[in-house]
């Protein structure tokens, strides 16, 4: 049970990071796996190797369109969210908030 | 300046994308590694370091390349794509494969199949080995012995008792010293309709006159007829049917003759060593086999040797006793006690001398109180120390039969089936495994479900092979020649645990159970899972197809 929940935290938190980080705007694959690094000043880390099977799988799934673009001199695949992405990311947000409410009441409780 | 592209194309070798996406896939790989690079030189480091630490992002390219494509297909990647260890294209597998089937190159390997409770093996009849073709085959030999002997085995093994009597018709006439064979063949012909025991036995008689058994034989033939119609009504609990049957002359006298007669022979010997020649001779090396073949062997009728022996202990030799008759008395007990040892000394088979000790023990017990009674010391002492001899030679006195059932080779026995039943479980993974790689290499995009069947199988020929050696290893300390064996009773203690091992977890009664009770509610709850995993597929589809996005 204990695996399980770990788990789809992992796969689902992790969808959920990169679905909010093209919420702001369009970005490509590097610029991911560094705002992720940065954000989390470091305490997140995400593997690279990781990073682009899931970017294709949320691309197969709909919830995020890639397309090439020309960056900085150079062409760049470029991923921003669907309107189908988009409602996943909110519902996705929405449990996450949820769930890290529910466990910040029972981890802080001794503090109340 | 390096050339990633290049750097990633060769790492990742192809990717049967759809719709130009590998080159996408490339350049975006590509991309990653030059930003990372770009950036460890702004930072400092040397080119070198920089492009070390740039690829050490991707460690695993082959799990990339699997997850990369499973990511855009949505199914693991082509079986004939796939780098991995229990990949088609990786030479392990093969070879993993061969060592499988090399292991039936070896004798003890497929003796061991060859032993294993599964439906299809033979019994001690192989209708193979002796069908009219083959016995054509061994007469064109010219050998008229080893024909002779071979017409014997069918005579003593075929189910058709017709055949049989038929083929021991022409072993005796080939080879006389096979006349003992009429015994089996005398009970055989019990059943068929239209034929007669008595000659059988008659034969026997003229040939071996002085063994008790052949007396047994004829007294077993000439009341077996009336077993449903005379003798059924005797109650033998009470003693009636051992009086009944005393009273009937066609009985008593040959049992007078059985316990009278010199020597007891049952032929079980000579069965075995018969036996064990044929199967050798065709090619048939199985102590599986053996063992069946001589436990058909025919045993003596024990309740008619039973009951002649109380017959002579409790109505002849107490109403001897009764009328001070003691002499007399001391006269049917030793009989009984003589036939006893006879029957001891002729049998080889733990039943006969159960059965001997039985009858011994049963006589000295009337002896020695008589003896007593009339003073004759010195011949109670020697009866007594009999008595106390006679309880050494119980072989199920002291638990044996237990002990063997606990014993390692019982375990062995059972570690065989065991290791059988999971080779046939890794056969039938590694065949299907085999069969969608074949069909999938001659057309690579036929099935989705059977690449994924194939990709979760790979590792199927390793473990089939691994354990095929299993299975060698715990049966080779088995695997010995039926040559080297002259008596049933040495097969017995090598082989004897161990076979039990073996059928003591046979699946016969759990698979009959579930066939007759379980089959169709079996058959509704797979539909059931069946339909309830489309619909959940579905859902999951429809889920992320949906236009909409909800969730």
């Amino acid at each position: 049970m204990g695996k399980t929940l770990d788990r789809e935290l992992k796969k689902g938190s992790a969808e959920l990071l990169i679905l909010a980080l093209l919420e702001e705007k369009a970005r490509h694959g590097y610029e991911i796996g560094k705002l992720i690094d940065e954000r989390s000043e470091g305490v997140v880390r995400f593997h690279v190797a990781s990073l682009y099977p899931l970017l294709y799988r949320l691309e197969r799934r709909g919830w995020v369109k890639g397309d090439w673009e020309p960056a900085g001199g150079r062409r760049r695949r470029f991923y921003r969210l669907t309107a189908s992405g988009r409602k996943t990311l909110a519902s996705q947000r929405a449990r996450w908030r949820e769930f890290s409410g529910a466990m910040n009441r029972i981890v802080e409780v001794r503090r109340a | 300046m390096l050339d990633w592209k290049k750097v990633v194309r060769e790492k990742v070798g192809s990717l049967p994308l759809k719709g130009g996406r590998h080159e996408d896939v490339i350049d975006e790989l590509a991309q990653q590694l030059e930003s990372s690079y770009e950036e460890a030189v702004a930072n400092g480091a040397s080119e070198s370091e920089a492009k070390r630490r740039s690829l050490a992002q991707f460690s695993d390219w082959e799990k990339l390349r699997s997850e990369v494509f499973r990511s855009v297909e949505g199914t693991p990647l082509p079986i004939w794509e796939q780098n991995g260890i229990f990949s088609p294209r990786r030479l392990p597998v093969w070879i993993a494969l061969a060592v499988a089937l090399a292991f039936l190159a070896l004798p003890s390997f497929r003796k061991a199949l060859q032993i294993l409770p599964f439906p299809g093996r033979k019994d001690a009849w192989d209708t193979t080995a002796f069908s009219a073709e083959a016995l054509q085959g061994v007469e064109r030999t010219g050998d008229k012995q080893k024909y002779a002997r071979t017409l014997a085995y069918v005579a003593l093994h075929n189910p058709d008792d017709h055949q049989a009597v038929l083929a021991a018709e022409k072993a005796i006439a080939l080879d006389p010293q096979l006349t003992w064979i009429c015994a089996q063949v005398s009970h055989a012909t019990y059943l068929e309709p239209g034929h007669n025991p008595k000659p059988w036995i008659d034969r026997l008689k003229a040939w071996d006159p002085d063994n008790a058994y052949v007396y047994l034989l004829e007294a077993d033939a000439n009341v077996y007829t009336e077993w449903e119609t005379r003798w059924a009504k005797y109650n033998a609990a009470t003693g009636e049917l051992r009086r009944a049957l005393a009273a009937e002359s066609h009985w008593r006298i040959p049992m007078e003759r059985t316990f009278s007669a010199p020597h007891v022979d049952t032929y079980v010997e000579r069965h075995f060593l018969l036996d064990r020649d044929v199967l050798m001779e065709r090619g048939l090396d199985r102590p599986d086999m053996l063992g069946l073949a001589v436990s058909s062997a025919q045993l003596p009728n024990f309740f008619a040797l039973g009951t002649y022996a109380d017959h002579l202990r409790l109505d002849v030799g107490e109403g001897e006793e009764r009328t001070g008759h003691g002499e007399n008395a001391l006269a049917a007990y030793r009989s009984v006690a003589s036939f006893g040892q006879k029957l001891q000394g002729g049998s080889s088979t733990p039943i006969e001398h159960i059965f001997a000790a039985k009858f011994q023990e049963d006589a000295y017990k009337k002896m020695i109180p008589l003896l007593r009674r009339e003073g004759r010391d010195l011949e109670t002492c020697v009866v007594e120390s009999a008595l106390a001899a006679v309880g050494t030679e119980n072989p199920d006195k002291h638990g044996l039969f237990k002990a063997r059932l606990q014993s390692p080779a019982f375990r062995s026995g059972q570690m065989v089936f065991i290791w059988g039943l999971i080779l046939v479980v890794f056969t039938i993974t590694a065949a299907l495994w085999l069969i969608c790689v074949a069909l999938l290499r001659a057309k690579p995009d036929l099935s989705r479900p059977m690449n994924w069947l194939a990709s979760y199988l790979g590792c199927a020929p390793a473990l089939l092979s691994l354990s095929c050696l299993a299975l060698l290893s715990s049966f080779f300390p088995y695997s010995r020649s039926i040559a080297e064996y002259s008596l049933g009773g040495q097969l017995y203690e090598t082989y004897g645990s161990f076979f039990a091992g073996v059928s003591s977890l046979r699946l016969d009664p759990i698979l009959d159970v579930w066939i007759d009770h379980m089959f169709w509610p079996l058959i509704w709850c797979a539909v059931i899972l069946i339909f309830g995993a489309i619909c959940l597929r579905y859902a999951r589809w429809r889920r992320h197809t949906d236009p909409s996005g909800a969730e």
